[in-house]
């Protein structure tokens, strides 16, 4: 496979991921923005989700509309929802041959909704569950259409590299927008509303009730997350899916990068399968997200220089 | 609004072809469509041409136009009612065609290697080295089974009394031909039986017939011949045919920094390492092919690669250098090469034309001008064009200074009017002017031409001009089987 059409593929599938993690955030946060308005700060999500400068920031200061319109809509944001979908349509378009038509078409369709004026006037004046709903539909039949037509060759792996890298950083994101403050104190009960949106928005609610049982503890949150392995969005379960479509990528013609990427992944793998909620909150929560975060980027540079490198 | 009103008051243009109208009654092989669309109410045709949008649309046939910084995506505008040529039209089509462009093969051949043609004086020598497309880098090359010209899309027009005129030959990267097929799709989905109805030849074999010519391409010391197809890239307004052409002959569609060339030979760039090209559809223009060579500022070429095609290491489809024989002012000559190297008569006429090189004729258009169209001899899509019935005193003046500055690059032709087809404008039929660009595609088993092709119409009204970039759109071209 060309190196380019490779790395097309990684970051179309790395974008829209991100996008479909970005909306379920976005839905949790808002509907929680509803519910105890006296807790609720938006800072977080325009911290690690946004690009503002304390003027921009301060100028849409709580107003949930506006801020929806800017991580959905705003073309100066470059982590906007309309401006990812872009990226990620640009890089299918490269790759046309390399994808199904399906696909292609999918990816199309959505581009083509995210520039609707439609889309602009309901973020503005209509539910905007029902708008963010809409949107994470597109994400979900991108994901369906993924999996019903790919062929599954190194194309389809490259992207669930993507995919697994993408999510595993968005869990990590998605805990640390609102956890990040809890690091010496996990058994306290806390918000219980937040925490179950937060556990509905990535389809973690189920589990949680039937797993641990229990009213909503910040332990319990961290622990299903990061570590339960039968929680598709959970940082543990993800890098094990990395694991597995980069072992695919196995050849005798680059025995020097499947190496060095294989041991960047298994060692980070390790280090997240033996940490224990206990280990996490000494370390604190913040530094330990940070720190997988980090060397998940470190992976992609990696596998950039030693798999996507053409020009 | 009755359906009967379609075609009512369709105006019938005074000296000009109507592809559907002989006079008051409708031609035989439009009946057929005449009756069909006559019998759907007005308002479902605008449906269709919605859903016809509409699929486009979602389909990605587009092109980006970039404005404000933003990418804005654009149709190819797309008429709904088919343009129908009958199977008698095709067969002296296809011969004219498969004529004309062996003789075109010869003359490259010819040029770039003993050059008889210009020693016996059928074509003048000083034009031939005065044509900035002549490259010198390619005297002496031989290329496989002596194919210059693999794809050639040969413009035909037809004047007030219905005769095929060629308009030019497009010997170089013509495009288009995915909209011939994309086309035939969208008349599918929208008008549902139509075609069989109709006994349409089918057009789907062209990506086929053309992966097989390429694969015979290779210098055969390979098993499986590594076919490419090169790319401007995305940002191209033909990027849509560059990928719908390498997916539907499942080969890689590659840009100019996906290639590197070692040692004289041409490879890809992979996830598994380097990989040998054999054979390159390039749709990148000669001039930007090899920087090393051409100029040397190109970033969508490869440099080294015309080393590695001299060497016979890489196949390039067309042939590098072809554009000395699609030159308008070399395309006077076309009638006599036929004669000289077949010694057949043209099947096809040329349209008369004028060389503004030549005294006396230059006298004689400018004479004339405002019956003539001015063209630039090395431009293409519309531009550089005088149309001398229809330009102000001023740009007369303007574009006479142009051409005594470089008589040479300067070609007159007579208003030539372009028959009518009727189109679907504003829930009305209405008449605009169309061309036809079929698609001859030559291998070393002869040349075959897919029953089709790509009919261009000037969708403005009264307009002469079909080129995309001035306003054309395109219609789905039948060839009926019998």
């Amino acid at each position: 496979m060309l190196s380019r059409v490779a790395d097309s593929l990684y970051w179309m599938s790395r974008y829209m991921e991100r996008t479909d993690s970005i909306l379920r955030m976005l839905k949790i946060n808002y509907a929680s923005s509803q519910d105890s308005p006296e807790d609720f700060s938006w800072e977080p999500v325009l911290r690690i989700f946004g690009n503002l400068d304390d003027e921009g920031a301060a100028a849409i200061d709580n107003n949930s509309r506006k801020i929806l319109q800017y991580i959905v809509l705003d073309r100066e944001n470059p982590n906007s929802v309309f401006n990812m979908v872009t990226i990620a349509r640009e890089n299918a378009r490269g790759v046309q041959d390399n994808i199904t038509t399906e696909l292609w078409k999918c990816l199309n369709e959505f581009y083509h909704v995210v520039r609707e004026e439609r889309l602009r006037y309901a973020l503005q004046y209509e539910d905007p569950v029902t708008v963010l709903d809409s949107l994470i539909k597109e994400c979900m039949i991108y994901f369906g259409v993924t999996d019903i037509t790919m062929f599954r060759g190194e194309g389809l792996c490259f992207m669930n590299v993507g995919k697994y890298m993408e999510r595993a950083i968005q869990s990590a994101d998605i805990l640390d927008v609102k956890l990040s403050n809890f690091s010496n104190e996990v058994d306290k009960p806390t918000d219980t509303a937040y925490w179950k949106y937060l556990l509905m928005s990535i389809s973690g609610y189920s589990l949680y009730l039937k797993r641990y049982q229990s009213g909503f503890e910040a332990r319990n949150i961290i622990d299903q997350v990061l570590f339960n392995v039968d929680f598709p969005r959970s940082v543990l379960y993800s890098l094990n899916q990395l694991n597995r479509y980069f072992e695919r990528l196995k050849s005798e013609q680059n025995t020097e990068g499947y190496a060095k990427v294989q041991f960047m992944i298994g060692k980070l793998r390790s280090k997240v399968q033996y940490s224990s909620v206990e280990s996490v909150s000494l370390i604190g929560l913040h530094d330990y997200l940070t720190e997988i975060t980090t060397e998940i980027d470190d992976i992609g540079s990696t596998l950039n220089k030693y798999y996507f490198a053409y020009s | 609004m009755t359906a009967t009103d379609l075609f009512h008051k369709y105006p019938l243009i005074g000296n000009t072809w109507d592809e559907m109208y002989d006079e008051e009654r409708v031609r035989a092989h439009y009946q057929n469509v005449f009756n069909s669309l006559s019998s759907i109410p007005a308002d479902e045709l605008s449906k269709k041409e919605e859903l016809a949008r509409g699929l486009f649309m979602s389909q990605g046939i587009t092109f980006t136009v970039y404005s404000s910084g933003e990418g804005i995506e654009k149709i190819f505008p797309f008429d709904i009612i088919p343009r129908i040529i009958t199977a008698s039209e095709w067969d002296l089509i296809e011969r004219g065609i498969k004529q004309r462009l062996r003789a075109l093969n010869l003359f490259l051949k010819d040029v770039y290697h003993e050059q008889f043609s210009l020693k016996d004086g059928i074509v003048p020598i000083d034009l031939i080295y005065s044509c900035p497309h002549y490259l010198r880098e390619m005297q002496g090359v031989n290329v496989p089974h002596d194919i210059y010209v693999h794809i050639a899309g040969i413009d035909l027009i037809r004047d007030y009394d219905g005769t095929f005129y060629v308009l030019e030959d497009n010997l170089r990267t013509p495009s288009g031909v995915s909209y011939m097929i994309e086309n035939r799709e969208i008349t599918k989905r929208i008008f549902p039986d139509l075609i069989p109805q109709n006994f349409v030849r089918p057009v789907t074999q062209y990506p086929n017939i053309l992966y097989n010519n390429l694969m015979a391409l290779s210098h055969g010391q390979v098993s499986s011949p590594n076919v490419v197809l090169l790319t401007p890239g995305i940002y191209n307004s033909a990027y849509f045919e560059h990928t719908t052409l390498a997916r539907l002959m499942g080969i890689e569609l590659v840009e100019g920094r996906d290639l590197v060339v070692e040692n004289h030979k041409v490879y890809m760039k992979t996830t598994a390492g380097l990989r040998q090209v054999d054979v390159i559809y390039r749709r990148v223009d000669d001039e930007y092919l090899d920087p090393l060579v051409f100029n040397p500022t190109s970033v969508l070429g490869v440099s080294g690669i015309l080393s590695a095609y001299r060497k016979g290491n890489v196949a390039i489809v067309n042939a590098v250098g072809n554009g000395v024989a699609d030159d308008k002012a070399v395309y006077v000559y076309v009638p006599e090469m036929i004669r000289y190297y077949l010694n057949e008569e043209p099947i096809l006429k040329n349209i008369p034309t004028y060389q503004l090189g030549k005294p006396d004729e230059r006298e004689h258009v400018l004479k004339n001008i405002h019956k003539m169209v001015v063209k630039k001899t090395n431009e293409s899509g519309g531009y550089g064009m005088l149309m001398g019935h229809a330009a102000s005193e001023a740009e007369i003046e303007d574009y006479k200074k142009e051409i005594l500055k470089a008589p040479r690059q300067f070609i007159a032709q007579p208003v030539i009017s372009l028959s009518n087809a009727p189109c679907y404008i504003n829930g009305k039929a209405q008449p605009r002017r169309i061309d036809l660009r079929p698609f001859a595609l030559c291998g070393p088993n002869g040349i075959e031409i897919v029953p089709g092709g790509l009919t261009r119409v000037a969708l403005k009204e009264g307009s002469l001009v079909v080129n995309s970039s001035q306003g054309g759109g395109s219609k789905d071209t039948w060839v009926l089987a019998k």
